[in-house]
C-alpha cells in the first residue's frame, strides 16, 4: 500500500514542480506587467502544492521533500511531458496553463474522495486555491478566443501541440492496480481521462475553437516526442496491449526536453546535497 | 485598455480603501489582475474595481476650505461641558439645602 | 497669472515643504525632472527581476524556489506602481517601455551585471537590496506626493526583501567553506558596482532634483549612510571587501575617492555593461514577438463564440 501511495503522490507532486518550474520561467518577460505579477502567483501555488505533495511522502518513507524535488535523477520523476516542455510562446503556455489546471481539477475532484485521509484534505484545500487558476485561465482564453485572428490562430495551434499530451496526464500510473485496490484513487486513469477528455471538447467548444484538433486518442498509436517537442505518429504496426499511450512521464519516460531542465534545477542542490541553504 | 482603480475592504470595521491602479482590457481581468497586484498579502477580503473614468474629482479643492466659523460641527466646541455639568451640581446642591437662587 | 509668477509661487511652496500632487500646475522641468527619475526607478525595477530571475531556476530548496519567486514578483509589482505613477505625469507606458528596449531610457548599474551563482542571490538580497532601501526610504520626503504614497508599500516589501537576503547571506555564512566562498566570490564582483550604485558626489549647485526636493538628499551622505550600516555587520561575519575598501574613520567607515574606479560607470550610462545588451535583447525579443497579445488585451472582441 505504500509503495502505492508513494507512486500515486510522486506522479502528482512532479506534475506540480515541473509545470510550476516552467511558469516561473515566464518572470520578467510576460507579455503584460499585471499579469506577469498573477502569473508568478500561479507558479508559487504549484511550486506549493509539490512542496505539500512531498511532504506527504516524507512522512510515510524516510526522505525530504527537498530531496524528493531536487535529489532524484531524471528516470525517477514521474511527471507527465506535458510539463517540461519548454515555454515557446504565450499562447503555448496559456492553453497548456488552460490544460493543466482543467486536468488537475478532474483529477483533484477524484482525490477529494481518496481512501487517504491526508490526501483527501490537501486535494480539497489544493482545489481551492486552484479555482483562481481556473478563473485566470478562462478569462485568457475567452480574450484571445474572442480576439484578432492572430491570437485565436496562435491559440489553435498551441491546442495542436498541446491535447494529447495533455490527455497524457492520464496514462496509467504504476502500480496503478494496487493503488485502485486501495481506494487511493476512487476511478482509474482511463476513466479520469474521459472526464477530462469531455469537459475539455466541452468547454473549448464553447471558446468557439475548433474540435477537430482534439482528436479521441487511439490505443493502438504510440506516438514518440521529437527533441523539437512535435509529436510524429511513429510507424509501429502491432498495436500493443498496454493502455498507455506510449507519450511517457508516468513510468519516468521523459522527452529531450527534461534533461537540461532537470540539470539546471538540481544543479546548486547536488552540488551540495547536505547543506542548509 | 484602461486604467482601473483598485479598492479593498478589510473585516467589517472600515470602508473600502483604494491602494493603486492596473491597467487592463476589461472589469474581469481588472479582478483577476488587481487580486494579486493588491491582495496577494491578503491585505483585504474584498475588491472592488473601478474605472478611472467612472471617478470624478472637483475641479476646484479650494471650495472645501473651511472660511466662517463651523466651530459647532466639531467636539471641541463642547469642551466646556465639564464646567457646566459643574455649574449644575452647585445649582442642585443649592435646590437641597432650601436656598433659592 | 503669469507664468513667472506661477513659478515663483511653486519654488516658494517646494521651499516651504509642500507637497505636490499629479493635478498641480509644475514648471516643465520639473514635470521632466521628475517624470524622468521615476522612469529610471521603474525601469531599474523591471531589469532588476532579470538578473535574479537567472538564479531562480537554480535555487537550492522548495522553500528558497518560492520565496525567490515572490521577491521578484514584488519588484516587477514595484515597476508597476511605478510606472502608472509616472504615465500620470504625461508619457505612457508603451511609449516608457519602448524607450527602455531602445536604450534610450536607463536604468540603474547593478542590473547590468551577470549572476553567476546562489552566492549572487544572497548579495543581491542583502547589499544591494539594503543600498536600495537606504535610498528609497530618503525619497519618502521627495516633494512629489504621488511618488511617495507608492514608495511606502515599496518601502515596506524591501524591507522584508532585506531580511531574506540576509536570511540567505547568514546560512551561507554559517555552512560549508564552500558556502562561505560562494557569498565571497559574489562580494568580490558585486562590491565595486554597488558602490557606484549610489553615484559620484552629487553637484548640489546644479542638481534641480535636489533644488525642487524630489530628492533630499546627496548621494554622497546616501553612500556614507550604506557603509555605517553595513561594512561593520559584513565583517562581522569574517568576509573581506575588495577595492574600494572601506577604512574606519572613527564611528565610520569611508570609502576613498581615488579608490573608486569609475570606468564601468561611465560604460553602462551609455547602455554598454556586461550584460546591457543581452538582457534588453531578450526583452526586444519577446516584446515584438508578442505584439498579437497587446493586440488582444487592446481590442474589443472581434467575434463571439
Amino acid at each position: 500500500m505504500k509503495e502505492a501511495f508513494v507512486s500515486l503522490v510522486t506522479a502528482l507532486a512532479d506534475d506540480e514542480l515541473i509545470i510550476g518550474h516552467r511558469h516561473s520561467e515566464w518572470t520578467g518577460f510576460a507579455p503584460h506587467i499585471e499579469e506577469d505579477v498573477a502569473f508568478s502567483s500561479i507558479a508559487q501555488d504549484e511550486i506549493g502544492h509539490a512542496s505539500a505533495f512531498y511532504s506527504l511522502i516524507a512522512e510515510a518513507t524516510d526522505t525530504t521533500p527537498d530531496r524528493m524535488a531536487l535529489g532524484r535523477e531524471p528516470g525517477d520523476y514521474r511527471h507527465a511531458v506535458l510539463c517540461e516542455r519548454p515555454n515557446r510562446d504565450w499562447s503555448y503556455s496559456l492553453v497548456r496553463h488552460w490544460l493543466y489546471d482543467t486536468a488537475d481539477d478532474v483529477r483533484l475532484e477524484a482525490l477529494q474522495e481518496s481512501a487517504h485521509a491526508g490526501l483527501a484534505a490537501l486535494a480539497t484545500k489544493i482545489r481551492r486555491e486552484e479555482r483562481y487558476h481556473l478563473l485566470h485561465a478562462n478569462a485568457w482564453i475567452k480574450r484571445v478566443s474572442e480576439g484578432p485572428v492572430e491570437g485565436r490562430t496562435r491559440l489553435i495551434d498551441a491546442l495542436g501541440r498541446c491535447y494529447l499530451e495533455a490527455l497524457a496526464l492520464f496514462d496509467s500510473l504504476e502500480l496503478e492496480d494496487s493503488i485502485l485496490e486501495n481506494d487511493l484513487l476512487p476511478c482509474s486513469s482511463s476513466e479520469l481521462r474521459s472526464r477530462f477528455a469531455k469537459r475539455a471538447t466541452s468547454e473549448l467548444d464553447d471558446f468557439g475553437l475548433p474540435a477537430d484538433i482534439h482528436r479521441d486518442l487511439d490505443d493502438s498509436a504510440e506516438f514518440l516526442a521529437s527533441s523539437s517537442g512535435d509529436l510524429i505518429a511513429s510507424d509501429q504496426g502491432a498495436p500493443t496491449t498496454s493502455s498507455r499511450s506510449g507519450i511517457g512521464g508516468r513510468a519516468g519516460e521523459h522527452s529531450d526536453d527534461f534533461k537540461p531542465l532537470w540539470d539546471e534545477m538540481t544543479s546548486t542542490h547536488r552540488q551540495h546535497p547536505d547543506a542548509q541553504w | 485598455m484602461e486604467v482601473y482603480e483598485i479598492f479593498r475592504r478589510s473585516g467589517h470595521k472600515s470602508p473600502f480603501e483604494h491602494c493603486g491602479a492596473v491597467i487592463a482590457p476589461d472589469p474581469e481581468m481588472a479582478l483577476l489582475l488587481g487580486k494579486e497586484c493588491f491582495l496577494r498579502r491578503r491585505e483585504g477580503e474584498h475588491l472592488w474595481v473601478v474605472r478611472r473614468s467612472d471617478i470624478h474629482a472637483l475641479e476646484d479643492e479650494s471650495v472645501l476650505e473651511i472660511a466662517a466659523d463651523k466651530s459647532y460641527r466639531f467636539a471641541s466646541d463642547y469642551r466646556d461641558v465639564v464646567g457646566k455639568r459643574e455649574a449644575a451640581r452647585r445649582r442642585v446642591a443649592s435646590m437641597s439645602s432650601g436656598g433659592a437662587s | 497669472m503669469s507664468y513667472e509668477r506661477k513659478l515663483d509661487e511653486f519654488n516658494r511652496r517646494v521651499e516651504t515643504g509642500s507637497k505636490v500632487e499629479a493635478a498641480d500646475w509644475m514648471p516643465d522641468d520639473y514635470r521632466r525632472g521628475v517624470l524622468k527619475f521615476i522612469e529610471m526607478h521603474a525601469n531599474s525595477e523591471i531589469m532588476g527581476a532579470l538578473p535574479e530571475r537567472e538564479c531562480l531556476p537554480k535555487a537550492p530548496t522548495l522553500k528558497r524556489k518560492m520565496s525567490l519567486a515572490a521577491k521578484i514578483q514584488d519588484e516587477i509589482g514595484h515597476a508597476q506602481l511605478l510606472y502608472r505613477v509616472a504615465e500620470d505625469l504625461g508619457k505612457s507606458r508603451t511609449a516608457m517601455y519602448e524607450d527602455l528596449l531602445a536604450g534610450k531610457s536607463k536604468f540603474h548599474n547593478v542590473f547590468h551585471y551577470p549572476v553567476h551563482h546562489w552566492g549572487d542571490v544572497a548579495v543581491i538580497g542583502w547589499l544591494i537590496d539594503g543600498a536600495a532601501l537606504v535610498t528609497q526610504a530618503a525619497l519618502l520626503d521627495s516633494s512629489y506626493a504621488p511618488y511617495t504614497r507608492v514608495l511606502k508599500r515599496i518601502c515596506s516589501e524591501e524591507q522584508l526583501h532585506l531580511r531574506h537576503g540576509e536570511h540567505i547571506t547568514l546560512q551561507l555564512a554559517s555552512g560549508t567553506d564552500y558556502q562561505r566562498e560562494m557569498f565571497q566570490d559574489a562580494l568580490n564582483r558585486w562590491w565595486l558596482p554597488i558602490i557606484h550604485f549610489f553615484g559620484p558626489r552629487s553637484n548640489v549647485a546644479k542638481d534641480l532634483l535636489l533644488r525642487w526636493k524630489v530628492k533630499t538628499r546627496t548621494n554622497e551622505d546616501l553612500r556614507q549612510e550604506f557603509l555605517d550600516r553595513y561594512v561593520p555587520k559584513v565583517t562581522e561575519l569574517g568576509f573581506s571587501f575588495p577595492t574600494p575598501v572601506p577604512r574606519p574613520e572613527g564611528n565610520s567607515w569611508v570609502v576613498a575617492d581615488e579608490d573608486i574606479d569609475w570606468a564601468p560607470l561611465d560604460a553602462i550610462k551609455k547602455n554598454q555593461g556586461p550584460e546591457t545588451e543581452r538582457r534588453l535583447g531578450l526583452r526586444r525579443a519577446v516584446y515584438d514577438s508578442h505584439r498579437w497579445v497587446r493586440e488582444a488585451l487592446s481590442e474589443p472582441a472581434v467575434h463571439a463564440a
